[in-house]
């Protein structure tokens, strides 16, 4: 049953993407537009400057991390918002694998969508800026993944708020800036820091990305601390939809809007 | 294939309670109400707005939870299993928007029913099968946000049935609808409860809608059963008491006078002057209160010239219900 309700949901996904194909497409165009004033911008302001090579490393690799970072965090809860103000929010809680896998079906199929536009982007961005990257798939998804993965446990944690609340279109855009916070903090220099969310995941991504290092190399224990620190946030994330679900049906509040 | 009701109870909700709680005020939405549903049984669910209808299908779905009360659905109790019983039921809560405008009538039916689980593959015939009783195989690939009103909503009961559920709840399956809309509607259902035996609860303020295809009704208001009947009982409560007497008007009998004797003993007639003569339409709440009217039409001296039943539908035996004037009835 598990199966067949992700294969639908897959379906329904594609056939949802491509109907609103153009917005894909201006979604492209914008992160493009707006890396590229980063780049150019952090060029121009930062040029002779001795570790301006690194720096632009992580910029780059930040970027990639912040655009998974949005698509996994934001996508959720906007799900949520969507489908209660269209009306098929509760058909989905009718679902006998229960909502959670469902809105988990669609993000794995959000990150597959995610990953192609970060693909096309990215591809766009070498090209534009020079930029050189190692794009070797089998070693880039795993910390993409893991990246997206604990965005996804953070969007359960909002989207739980979005059940109850429903019109929190304008707290969750803060939100935003707290990513693009965790996205730049460096884990290499507090260790402390890799256990926030995103940062020890783009870290990884840089070295896999920018300096064509083999994720499989980067150290067992590294591996073992990014999935434990990614099963934390998904884990921590589902408890707090779980309580917010409770106190909205509790509430009645499950298909308001 | 069950074609009617059998004696087995599939629906029982036992005492179910729910309040909430809105801006410091309490209100309590469902108290005390218990019913069963037997299986196979097509059961109307009425009652005013904010009756409390809604409030005990979510909770039977599990969408709300309820502070006290027990469900169980097949035998088996509804908040100790809720996977179990989210297989066997399926709903239609918002109407057409239950659906999703952007994709096809097929698109809708494939993912629904792939929600419990269904796979297009094995379950082809029968999707074709609900096209084609709803009327909707030339609607098939068409994107439901351009179907008209009528034909939406019987895409959203074709995703509900598409879920192959033995338990079928539709809140107001007829909102919105015109007169042909809900008349297919109604013939589609009434054939695929006949042809499969689902047991359906309806709710609807479409009480033509209930008369016809229900076989039993229960009316809540202010969050409580008032009445648990089967439609025929209900509309024979009040048909043996409403009576339509046409009298004469001769010569010498002060009319005005005469209306104001029955008024007097039967304060909720109503008079009607048609030509000649006088149309009294009068609920007897006695049967023996007939002879007391012929008493004052005797004594006035007025011809009657027929006496009949008045023919009464569910809606006016709801309207009545709520009126409270069911307990005036021996």
């Amino acid at each position: 049953m598990w199966l067949i309700v992700l294969r639908a949901v897959w379906r329904k996904s594609a056939l949802t993407w491509l109907s609103y194909w153009l917005n894909g497409l201006t979604g492209i165009v914008n992160y493009y537009i707006i890396f590229a004033l980063l780049f150019f911008g952090a060029k121009s302001i930062g040029a002779g400057a001795p570790h301006l090579g690194n720096s632009l490393d992580t910029l780059f690799a930040s970027y990639v991390a912040w655009m998974l970072a949005m698509a996994g965090c934001y996508d959720l809860a906007w799900n949520v918002m969507d489908e209660a103000s269209t009306g098929t929010l509760e058909q989905l809680f009718l679902s006998p694998v229960g909502y959670k896998w469902v809105a988990f079906s669609t993000e794995m199929f959000n990150f597959l969508s995610t990953a192609v536009t970060v693909a096309i982007v990215v591809v766009s961005l070498v090209v534009t800026t020079g930029q050189t990257i190692h794009l070797d798939v089998l070693n880039v998804l795993p910390p993409m993944l893991a990246i997206y993965l604990q965005a996804v446990g953070l969007g359960f944690a909002i989207a739980g708020l979005a059940l109850i609340q429903k019109r929190v279109q304008y707290p969750i855009q803060v939100v935003q800036f707290i990513l693009a916070a965790f996205v730049l903090m460096p884990s290499t220099m507090f260790t402390w820091a890799k256990y926030l969310p995103l940062s020890m995941g783009k870290d990884m991504l840089q070295e896999v990305l920018m300096e064509g290092k083999s994720f499989w190399h980067l150290g067992s224990g590294s591996i073992v601390v990014v999935t434990a620190i990614t099963a934390l946030y998904m884990v921590v994330g589902l408890g707090c939809f779980s309580l917010a679900e409770s106190a909205a049906k509790r509430r009645g509040l499950l298909g308001h809007y | 294939m069950i074609t009617a009701a059998d004696e087995t109870e599939f629906l029982s909700v036992q005492h179910l309670s729910k309040s909430f709680v809105n801006r410091q005020r309490t209100v309590h939405a469902v108290t005390d109400v218990s019913f069963q549903v037997r299986r196979g049984e097509l059961m109307g669910l009425l009652g005013p707005n904010g009756a409390g209808k809604t409030t005990i299908i979510k909770s039977i779905l599990g969408l709300v939870k309820p502070d006290a009360g027990t469900i169980t659905i097949d035998n088996v109790d509804a908040k100790a299993n809720p996977k179990y019983v989210s297989q066997k039921v399926a709903a239609v809560l918002e109407g057409a928007r239950n659906v999703y405008w952007r994709l096809s009538t097929w698109e809708n039916i494939a993912f629904f029913a792939g929600l419990h689980g269904l796979s297009v593959s094995k379950h082809k015939d029968y999707f074709e099968y609900l096209l084609e009783v709803l009327k909707l195989q030339d609607q098939r690939h068409t994107p439901v946000r351009n179907l008209s009103a009528g034909y939406k909503q019987k895409v959203a009961v074709a995703c509900a049935l598409a879920k192959r559920t033995p338990l079928v709840f539709l809140d107001e399956p007829t909102l919105g609808l015109d007169v042909q809309a809900g008349y297919d509607l109604r013939e589609a259902l009434r054939r695929l409860q006949q042809e499969e035996g689902r047991t359906m609860v309806v709710s609807s303020h479409d009480m033509h809608f209930v008369q016809n295809i229900c076989s039993r009704v229960v009316i809540v208001s202010g969050g409580r059963i008032i009445t648990d009947k089967s439609v025929q009982d209900l509309l024979s409560l009040f048909q043996k008491r409403v009576y339509r007497i046409t009298i004469a008007r001769p010569d010498g009998i002060a009319m005005d006078r005469l209306a104001d004797d029955v008024r007097q003993r039967f304060p909720q007639a109503t008079f009607a002057f048609q030509g000649d003569t006088l149309e009294v339409s009068i609920h007897l709440d006695h049967p023996t209160d007939l002879y007391d009217l012929f008493d004052i039409l005797r004594a006035a001296q007025a011809t009657v010239n027929g006496i009949n039943q008045t023919e009464v539908d569910l809606e006016t035996a709801f309207l009545k219900i709520l009126k409270g004037e069911d307990t005036l009835c021996g």
